[in-house]
């Protein structure tokens, strides 16, 4: 819930909250838009339309701050528009921290307007920023480090010190403004300026000096604005004790100099004589016929599609229809319980005489079919571009750069590839990790970089593609890759076996092994110490994998691959004892027949099968799962081998029973984590079974 | 009923334009930016409009300069909604043939009163 | 806080609690959890989950737990016939299903009616008795069943 607004609100009966939520939503966008924009700015060739584009984003902000009474929100981008407006007008020229500066601004608007949408989240202090951006204003350049408020030393004042800043917005007044003693009398103008600078603060107007107070200026003020926050913006340039504020109107006070044109009192005006005008009498425009206009209701949720009668500004807009997250979420769902209700009526038909019963046959098979192409069109509602992943990489690797002191570039290549929105979310950090990783430990110095003959920006790559049924995601750079002889040792010094006959790609995979983080500089906000064998965790809970390539000198590269979505599946369906489990067909490697002299015992406790060559892991599913036996016999007869996290089992089964898509359901919705199962699915008959974690299963056979 | 033309690249500031001068009773006609209005004015008059300045493809003073040129636009009253109120926006507007001004942020009651000083 | 003081906590609404049998005792929990009843299937058996835990079923779609009180509360028997039937509850975010012998009806209770269980020790903790009640001839244990789902030693919350 927004918090409420100052004066406008109460106004003519109106309730402005109601467009809260549509400013918020247009903000959240405009500052997008800025901030991408800024980051696309090239400083040499600012394009003036760029600049344009810029300030208008700044502009609409502050409109839209400013009229729903959003002042803290109005203010900074009242200042950053008059940073924009000048450089649009090539009155300043654009500069790096000014870039920066405005970048930062942008983050704090973020974080204001959260606030104010009730996200909580602590106070925004922007005295730092406006600081910076006046200086930057008047063609100063800022202070490196963050600007201080500029408090001057005084001696004991004689005007006395303004009221307490308890006065609250209540509507404008008008009131004197003292400033005083002063040492140099023109440090009065900058208060003046302030008020051409910032409009909304209020009108002020030169009153003639009193003659008993010495070195100090008069004027007569006329503000909707608290003391305090005049104060505030006063302190910048004369010290708090030399200013007061005192009723308007003092007897002792000569007259004042005639009042400024109307206009700034009322906040508008006519031009003499212009057409419409309303002291001309001009004949009135004849009323057209009434077009019928449909209302938008101003609902937070599930936009409606603009009417017809309305013709969208940009291409875009037209084709294009806002639907609530909760809307598609259901759809999907209801989606996947046809999908289930038909492949039971498949099912219960397979015995129908095909002859007897033809239409019905006919029918079913017409709906397998419909419900197939429903079921594709309706998940691929839920794709969304890796667009929307990689727009947050180009601002953070700017800001790490530049922390780290290197110089680098990001390419992004597939940004049109889809995947699916329950993806987008959990594959962010992984990938932010990786991207920091290049950033921080591959990427060399700059003059590196020129020692070894390579270009001094570095460049990182994040490439997105279709491949099969999955998506692969790659994270390339042309750092300083990957040193099979440090890696090596890192791993023997923490224990780990890894004899030198290891392969290239083995030796890589070493950064996977838990706690092997090789020195991880947490310098990203969240401090949490990531480390790749999280990366590699989280990855693989989405059913997905890593691969990581690396030639020392030249470079690293690093491809996920996930599947296309998170809700269905190809599944491989078993049978122990009288129960059915689900293996993703992903995983599948081969199956075979087996005897019982094939399984061998290691050890005491361990089985393995030869397979070809080697002897892998054995893993009785019967025994994991505790699955009751009715009768004596053994029934166990195949061998499915299943591949996860670079490693193989076999895993011992009853019987295959077929491979079929399968619709993944969430066991811990209405229940809980359980061990080895990664989630749950609803088979033709309506009964439930259990979606094996293949990852998990392998990780068994290792301890 | 009188007709008016709001022009605002701001969705939030169309939607409370347009509901303030719907509930005094007024038809709204509303337009995203300057080429937007221009379109929409075509074969048709309007009892007012109103315009914001700052806007993509057309800014309000040249839409202003656009409507002027034809006939059902002559004499309508075309309003600029303005974040400031300086001298150079004023001759601009002046010299665009604008009526007047409304300087923003404004309250809708101010929106009102002004309205109905020029629509009759 | 002692028996009386919890009765007076709970006495300013007379409730409606749905009824139903586990062996030879009658029990009432909150209707206003009560999502819908159903027979019994066999749910799909989830390994090492607690002996009450029989496991989930699918429910329109939606996988839910199935916990079996007659078990839970260590009565002598727990047949699954044709009478059994499968309480459907909705508690809190969750969706959960409880078997129970039979149900008997939906009964209002007022807070007169409510005494507070003597001590003794049985199955359930005291702190899942919201009290018992007199309703003509039958007494009715009734059950504060949220918590005692929602505890820890039912397996079904990590």
């Amino acid at each position: 819930m927004a918090d409420t607004s100052t004066d406008h609100s109460a106004a003519a009966g109106i309730d402005l909250s109601q467009f809260y939520q549509v400013f918020f939503e247009e903000a959240g966008e405009n500052l997008e838009n800025m901030e991408q924009l800024l980051l696309e700015l090239d400083i040499e060739a600012a394009d003036d339309e760029e600049m344009n584009a810029i300030f208008r984003c700044a502009h609409s902000i502050k409109g839209g701050a400013a009229t729903f009474g959003f002042s803290d929100v109005a203010e900074l981008t009242h200042q950053m528009e008059t940073l924009l407006d000048k450089l649009r007008r090539h009155e300043l020229v654009p500069t790096p921290p000014m870039v920066d500066v405005l970048l930062q601004s942008g983050d704090a608007l973020k974080a204001m307007l959260g606030r104010h949408q009730g996200s909580g989240g602590e106070e925004v202090d922007t005295s730092g920023l406006l600081f910076n951006i006046r200086a930057m204003v008047a063609g100063e350049a800022p202070p490196a480090a963050e600007a201080p408020v500029a408090k001057a030393q005084v001696p004991a004042a004689q005007a006395p010190v303004a009221a307490a800043a308890t006065a609250a917005t209540t509507g404008k007044r008008i009131v004197e403004l003292r400033v005083g003693p002063l040492n140099d009398l023109s440090q009065a103008d900058n208060l003046v300026d302030l008020f051409k600078e910032i409009t909304d603060l209020g009108t002020i107007e030169p009153l003639p000096d009193d003659p008993s107070l010495d070195a100090t200026r008069r004027f007569k003020v006329e503000t909707a604005s608290a003391e305090s926050e005049l104060l505030d913006l006063f302190t910048f340039h004369v010290a708090r004790e030399q200013v007061a504020f005192l009723p308007y109107g003092d007897a002792a006070t000569p007259a004042a100099p005639a009042a400024q044109a109307e206009a700034s009192e009322k906040g508008y005006g006519f031009f003499d004589d212009a057409p419409g005008a309303p002291a001309a009498a001009q004949p009135v425009a004849p009323v057209s016929a009434v077009e019928p206009q449909q209302p938008k209701p101003a609902t937070a949720v599930a936009k409606p599609a603009a009417p017809k009668a309305e013709k969208p500004a940009a291409a875009l807009e037209a084709s294009t229809i806002r639907v609530s997250v909760e809307k598609v979420d259901q759809l999907i769902n209801l989606v996947g319980e046809l999908v289930i209700t038909q492949a039971m009526l498949a099912q219960n038909s397979r015995g129908l005489d095909p002859v007897v019963y033809q239409q019905l046959v006919t029918g079913l098979t017409d709906l397998d079919r419909n419900t197939r192409d429903l079921q594709e069109a309706v998940m691929s509602i839920r794709m969304i571009p890796m667009s929307t992943v990689f727009s947050r990489f180009p601002r953070m690797l700017r800001d790490l750069a530049n922390k780290l002191g290197k110089k680098v570039e990001l390419v992004t290549q597939g940004e049109a590839t889809e995947l699916d929105k329950g993806l987008v979310e959990k594959i962010t950090d992984p990938l932010t990790h990786l991207v920091r990783n290049s950033c921080d430990h591959g990427v060399e110095m700059p003059a590196d970089r020129i020692a070894n003959g390579k270009p001094e920006v570095g460049t990182i790559t994040l490439a997105a593609s279709h491949q099969g049924g999955s998506i692969v995601i790659e994270v390339r750079d042309d750092g300083r890759g990957l040193s099979r002889e440090k890696l090596l040792r890192k791993a023997r010094e923490k224990g780990i076996d890894a004899p030198d006959s290891l392969t290239d790609s083995e030796v890589w995979n070493l950064i996977f092994a838990p706690g092997f983080s090789t020195a991880d500089v947490v310098t990203d906000v969240s401090g949490r110490g990531v480390g790749m064998d999280v990366v590699k965790k989280n990855i693989t809970s989405l059913g997905g994998t890593v691969e990581i390539d690396s030639a020392e000198g030249y470079g690293m590269r690093v491809a996920v691959r996930l599947p296309l979505t998170l809700a269905i599946m190809d599944g491989m369906s078993v049978g122990v004892g009288e129960e059915v489990y689900i293996l993703p067909l992903s995983s599948v490697v081969e199956s075979f027949q087996v005897s019982q002299e094939m399984v061998k015992t290691i050890g005491g406790s361990g089985r393995v099968v030869e397979v070809r060559d080697e002897y892998m892991p054995v893993i009785e599913l019967e025994k994991v799962f505790q699955v009751p036996r009715f009768d004596w016999e053994h029934n166990s007869g195949i061998m499915v081998v299943v591949e996860a996290e670079s490693g193989r089992v076999a895993l011992l089964v009853d019987e295959l029973l077929g491979q079929q898509q399968v619709v993944v359901k969430n066991l811990e919705t209405n229940y809980r984590k359980v061990n080895d199962v990664s989630g749950a699915t609803i088979m033709g008959d309506g009964r439930v079974a259990l979606i094996l974690d293949v990852g998990s299963l392998v990780r068994r056979s290792r301890h | 009923m009188h007709s008016i033309l709001a022009v605002d690249d701001s969705a939030s500031m169309r939607q409370m334009v347009s509901f303030t001068l719907k509930s005094a009773g007024y038809n709204v006609v509303e337009a995203v930016d300057g080429q937007d209005a221009y379109e929409k004015a075509q074969g048709r008059s309007f009892d007012l409009v109103l315009t914001d300045q700052n806007m993509p493809r057309m800014d309000g003073i040249s839409l202003t300069k656009k409507l002027r040129e034809s006939p059902q636009f002559k004499t309508t009253p075309i309003l600029m909604l303005t974040t400031e109120s300086s001298d150079q926006m004023k001759q601009a507007g002046r010299a665009a043939g604008a009526t007047g001004w409304l300087v923003k942020p404004f309250d809708p009651t101010k929106l009102i009163e002004v309205i109905q000083k020029v629509i009759r | 806080m002692g028996m009386m003081e919890k009765l007076d906590v709970q006495a300013d609404l007379a409730r409606e609690y749905l009824t139903f049998r586990l062996g030879d005792e009658e029990y009432g929990i909150d209707i206003l959890k009560v999502q819908e009843i159903r027979g019994y299937e066999n749910p799909t058996r989830i390994a090492n989950a607690p002996h009450f835990l029989k496991g989930v079923v699918n429910l329109r779609g939606t996988i839910v737990p199935i916990v079996d009180l007659r078990m839970r509360f260590g009565c002598s028997s727990a047949e699954y016939n044709a009478f059994t039937v499968s309480i459907i509850l909705h508690i809190g975010q969750r969706t959960i299903g409880v078997v129970v012998d039979s149900v008997s009806d939906v009964m209002e209770i007022p807070a007169e009616a409510m005494r507070p269980a003597p001590e003794m020790t049985s199955a359930i903790e005291a702190t899942y008795i919201r009290g018992l009640a007199q309703v003509g001839e039958r007494m009715v244990i009734l059950l504060d069943i949220e918590s005692m789902l929602m505890s820890q030693d039912m397996g079904l919350v990590d």
